[in-house]
């Protein structure tokens, strides 16, 4: 028999097409982002924070369209699961993006400050790592491909580690040389983008597992809840 | 015989009825296993099995001719009504074998009340058509008390109360719904089976229907037989997916129960790429 909502999900393929594009995009910035942190180029930072404004617009133009959908079609199973895990990786782009925006923004407030090597080898390894993170994370959504999406979170750890090696060296670098404060806080946060990248790769994987198998993550902190309530509330013959 | 004339018919033949002491109460209230259902040689449905719990809603969906309408009225065993009509396999209701030539069809269309796809009240005051199966199911009690209750079940007492001598047939196609739902279980059956019950009811209607279901299922087991999935989706508990499979050497269809779930679970998740198939609207 011959498929018969192909409107519907022609609908649903251009949401994902559009998915993939703005997730190509924010991985486009990842490097760009770096080179603009360690060249100090203003230029650079100014039209990656104006380029912003292009993702934000796509963004919301895909949560409305998926809303159109829910709304319109009330997608059931595969679809379903589709058109949920569209909304919530929309998001988690989208603030991967707004995270490079603050690398140029800080790119800007440490203008003219001199990094110390290992920092900066350091920086442009976290922005491989992030890059890579979330271009894995990309091709598990556009191949459907459930052991890239799980793979993720084991592969976040390098990324986690860089971080500590980078503040550790930012530490270092502190207490050998004359450095400006403003200058270490922006490097800090900096390190911290990158690390959240990784995370927002990561949640992108468990959505995308979700999407192919219906299998959501384990849910930890609902976890620890209950096993504290159970400790917190005496046993039945104890309050009799 | 219609539909209409058949329910009547068993009604009437209910007048000396007996408890059938064989049926006991479980909180399981069907095991149906390897049931098919044949006309003549042709076999309509195959291998169906399902179980069904007390106090849920159980929806039964799929293409035309997939079988689920046939499967419904062997709950209650219409398709005795059907000479060439004959059922291989088990339906227990409460652990006794339904179709046991023990079992009394008559008590079990009592106990097991059906609704049709279209309305269908008989030509006669709306007291009357619900007072109707009681009065000849010998059922004591103020008659005016069971119908006052049982179009309260329907919610449709605050709608009629103050013309129930009026002729059923004045009120509006959902009004007449919800009056077969008051009729039926106006000789207080255990279960309502329910073909397609809004399929020619507009969507406010449709809604006031889904809701009275939901309100009475305290007190009824009810199996719906819906070709809508959102209905499926909003009313039931557990929902039976079943398909269509060809008889290569007949060129016919038989029915096939593929996939049978918590509701949830078969709209988020289903296990058989069939149900995929067919709830997400892609065929082939």
């Amino acid at each position: 028999m011959p498929e018969i909502r192909k409107t519907f999900h022609q609908h649903l393929d251009e949401i994902k097409a559009d998915i993939l594009r703005l997730g190509a995009m924010v991985t486009e910035r990842i490097p760009w982002g770096t080179d603009i942190l360690l060249s100090g180029n203003l230029k650079g930072a100014e039209e990656l924070i104006q380029g912003d404004d292009e993702l934000d617009a796509l963004y919301w133009d895909i949560e409305e369209r998926c809303y159109k959908v829910l709304t319109l079609q009330q997608p059931m199973a595969g679809d379903m699961r589709s058109i949920v895990t569209a909304i919530r990786m929309n998001s988690e782009i989208e603030r991967s993006g707004d995270l490079m925006v603050n690398v140029a923004k800080a790119a800007r407030r440490i203008y003219g400050s001199e990094f110390d090597p290992k920092v900066r080898g350091l920086i442009q390894r976290m922005g491989e790592e992030a890059r890579r993170l979330f271009r894995m994370a990309m091709d598990a959504y556009a191949e459907n491909d459930e052991g890239k999406a799980a793979a993720l979170n084991d592969m976040d750890d390098d990324l986690d580690t860089l971080q500590k090696d980078y503040i550790k060296a930012i530490f270092e670098a502190g207490t050998t040389e004359r450095t400006d404060l403003q200058c270490v806080v922006q490097l800090a946060l900096v390190g911290r983008y990158y690390e959240r990248i990784g995370d927002h790769a990561v949640n992108i994987g468990e959505r995308v597992h979700y999407m192919i198998t219906g299998w959501l993550p384990e849910h930890a902190g609902a976890a620890r809840v209950a096993v504290r309530n159970s400790l917190d509330s005496p046993p039945a013959a104890q309050e009799a | 015989m219609t539909l209409a004339d058949s329910e009547i018919r068993i009604e009437v033949a209910d007048r000396d009825r007996d408890p059938d002491p064989v049926i006991e109460p479980s909180s399981t209230v069907f095991e149906v296993a390897d049931l098919s259902v044949y006309y003549g040689s042709f076999r309509a449905v195959r291998d169906v099995s399902v179980n069904v719990a007390e106090h849920e809603i159980t929806a039964f969906i799929g293409p035309s001719g997939c079988g689920k309408t046939t499967v419904l009225r062997c709950f209650n065993r219409m398709n005795d009504l059907i000479d060439i009509a004959r059922v291989e396999g088990r339906i227990s209701y409460h652990g006794a074998d339904l179709y046991d030539p023990a079992v009394e069809p008559v008590e079990v269309r009592r106990r097991i009340g059906m609704v049709f796809q279209k309305p269908n009240p008989f030509p006669k005051s709306i007291y009357d058509n619900v007072a109707f199966g009681p009065k000849v199911a010998g059922i004591k009690g103020d008659m005016d008390d069971i119908v006052e209750q049982s179009l309260r079940r329907a919610a449709l007492w605050d709608e009629v109360k103050d013309r129930l001598r009026s002729s059923a047939m004045g009120l509006s196609g959902g009004q007449q719904q919800r009056l077969c739902i008051a009729r039926a279980i106006a000789v207080d059956p255990e279960v309502l089976l329910m073909d397609e019950p809004c399929s020619a009811l507009d969507p406010i209607a449709t809604a006031r229907i889904e809701d009275l279901m939901q309100e009475i299922k305290d007190r009824y087991t009810i199996i719906i037989v819906t070709h809508n999935m959102q209905q499926a989706a909003r009313v039931s508990d557990r929902t039976a997916f079943f398909t269509t499979e060809v008889n290569e050497e007949s060129d016919t269809r038989t029915g096939v129960l593929v996939e049978f779930d918590r509701t949830e679970q078969l709209f988020s998740n289903p296990a058989d790429k069939r149900t995929e198939n067919y709830i997400t609207g892609r065929f082939g």
